[in-house]
This record gives C-alpha cells, sequence and structure tokens, in this order.
C-alpha cells in the first residue's frame, strides 16, 4: 500500500493558514490597541519580513522536492526505515 | 492613541504617565526564544561532527528529508508566532496615570482584555515593591494601589521607577482630593 508524500505538505498548508490567522489576529491587535507609534509598526514590519523570510528559506528546501512520489508503507513497515 | 475610543478624556484631564512593564521583562522572553531558535541548529553541527554518516542517509532519503524540511519550517514559524505573540501581551499591558483617575488595560493572551479604571481621590494606599537581583540593578517593580473598596488592590506589574511613580501617584491623589473637595464644598454634592 502506499500513500502519497504531498499529504504532508497538505498538512503544512493547513498549518499555514493557522499561522496566518493568528499572525493576523496579532497584528490587529497591535494595531487596534497599542500606541500608534513608530515602536508600533516597526514591530508589524519585523514581524512580517521574518514571517516572509522564513517562508522564503523553507521554500528553498521545500520546492526541490518531488512530492508526488509516493510512499510505500509496506516497506517501512518491513525495514523499519522510510528510505 | 486609542485611548481616546477606550476610556474617553475628560475636559480637565491630563495624562501623567503612559507605563509599561519595563524592557527587561520582556529580554527574559527574548533570550528563551533565541534559545529555542538555536536548538536546530546545535543539532545540525552535533550530528555533522559526530553522527555525519545519519546526517547524511536522512538529508538523502526521499522520504525523511522532506518530512524534516517540513517541520523544522513549521518549528520556526511557530517559534515566530509565539514570540510576537509574547511581544503582543507585553506591549498591551498598559497603565495610563492621568490627574483624575488610573487606567489599567491587561492582555490576557490573544482573547482577552481587561480594562479597569480607578479615581485618584478614592486611593488609601500606594506601595512600591522592588525585589530580586535584576529588579534592584534595572530599577523596577510593583507599584500597588489600595483603595477602601474590598476589591483587589491595582497592581502596576514590573514599572520601571516604582518608587518615583509612587510619590508622583500619592501627590496627584492629594491634588485631586483637594480638587474634589472644594468641588463638593461648591456644589454640596461629590464631584465625580
Amino acid at each position: 500500500m502506499a500513500i502519497p508524500l504531498y499529504i504532508f505538505l497538505i498538512i503544512y498548508f493547513v498549518f499555514l493558514a493557522i499561522f496566518a490567522i493568528f499572525s493576523y489576529f496579532d497584528i490587529d491587535h497591535i494595531i487596534k490597541f497599542g500606541t500608534l507609534n513608530f515602536t508600533n509598526l516597526l514591530a508589524v514590519t519585523i514581524y512580517i519580513g521574518g514571517s516572509v523570510l522564513i517562508l522564503i528559506i523553507s521554500w528553498q528546501f521545500i520546492g526541490q522536492i518531488d512530492w508526488k512520489q509516493p510512499i510505500e508503507l509496506s516497506g517501512i513497515i518491513n525495514s523499519g526505515m522510510p528510505y | 492613541m486609542k485611548e481616546k475610543t477606550l476610556f474617553p478624556p475628560k475636559k480637565y484631564e491630563k495624562t501623567i504617565y503612559v507605563l509599561r512593564r519595563h524592557w527587561m521583562v520582556f529580554f527574559g522572553t527574548f533570550l528563551f526564544y533565541c534559545v529555542l531558535g538555536t536548538i536546530p541548529i546545535v543539532l545540525y553541527v552535533f550530528f555533522l561532527y559526530n553522527f555525519s554518516n545519519i546526517l547524511i542517509t536522512v538529508l538523502l532519503s526521499n522520504i525523511i528529508f522532506p518530512v524534516l524540511a517540513l517541520g523544522v519550517s513549521i518549528y520556526y514559524l511557530s517559534i515566530w508566532l509565539f514570540f510576537f505573540t509574547s511581544f503582543a501581551d507585553y506591549y498591551l499591558d498598559l497603565w495610563t496615570v492621568t490627574n483624575d483617575r488610573i487606567v489599567s488595560i491587561d492582555q490576557q493572551g490573544l482573547f482577552a482584555r481587561t480594562i479597569s479604571e480607578l479615581d485618584l481621590y478614592k486611593i488609601q494606599d500606594v506601595t512600591s515593591e522592588t525585589k530580586g537581583f535584576f529588579p534592584s540593578i534595572f530599577s523596577y517593580g510593583n507599584v500597588y494601589i489600595q483603595t477602601a473598596a474590598e476589591k483587589e488592590r491595582f497592581l502596576f506589574k514590573q514599572v520601571p521607577n516604582p518608587n518615583e511613580i509612587r510619590q508622583r501617584v500619592i501627590e496627584l491623589m492629594e491634588e485631586d482630593r483637594k480638587y474634589h473637595l472644594s468641588q463638593t464644598a461648591i456644589s454640596g454634592k461629590p464631584n465625580e
């Protein structure tokens, strides 16, 4: 029996959606309830910049993987190592 | 400033202090997340120098490498999100002292916030407290404000220069009390 590798990518995208929702709430709170000043805007800019940087670096690795390849579950069970 | 919408200022009201916790309090959180951020790098270097064959096997694996790449990405995004949430929690805790009242905005996580007000003339006792090594060096601590009511006392948590704030609040309290007494004498009823 085989499952496609992109299952993990779907889980990753679900995580990204949750990350985006919580980031939205954080940024919204800082803007709505914080003092509108340079620190405030700098914090939001650094956060968005940092998030984009992590996603770009992640994509350098994730983008080169063939996500269509199947994972043989029987192979994992027999060998003990999912190569 | 959103204080106009959160607590509309009165005509004669002047803001004396806008207080947040001392930066040193957040610095501890910052260091904690820095340590969490270095863990994968330290592990990578450790495996590179001690178990390089295992590391090469993992990096060449068609299954482990993709899962590991996604896992590391999720790990760093989570750290970044939690760090920013901690910052929001720190940044949105705010105490405003005016010449008429004290307003406390207490942010608790992402979805809870407590806003409370206290009239200066109702204050009975102000106590400042500096406890510990770092608070003593960087001069920060708590300021407790007690009223006659049974309600739990107001607390300015880990604010800079607590002694100076205590003295200023006492001065403001006395001025406000005199003002209210004079208003009562003129109108015959207490002025809020």
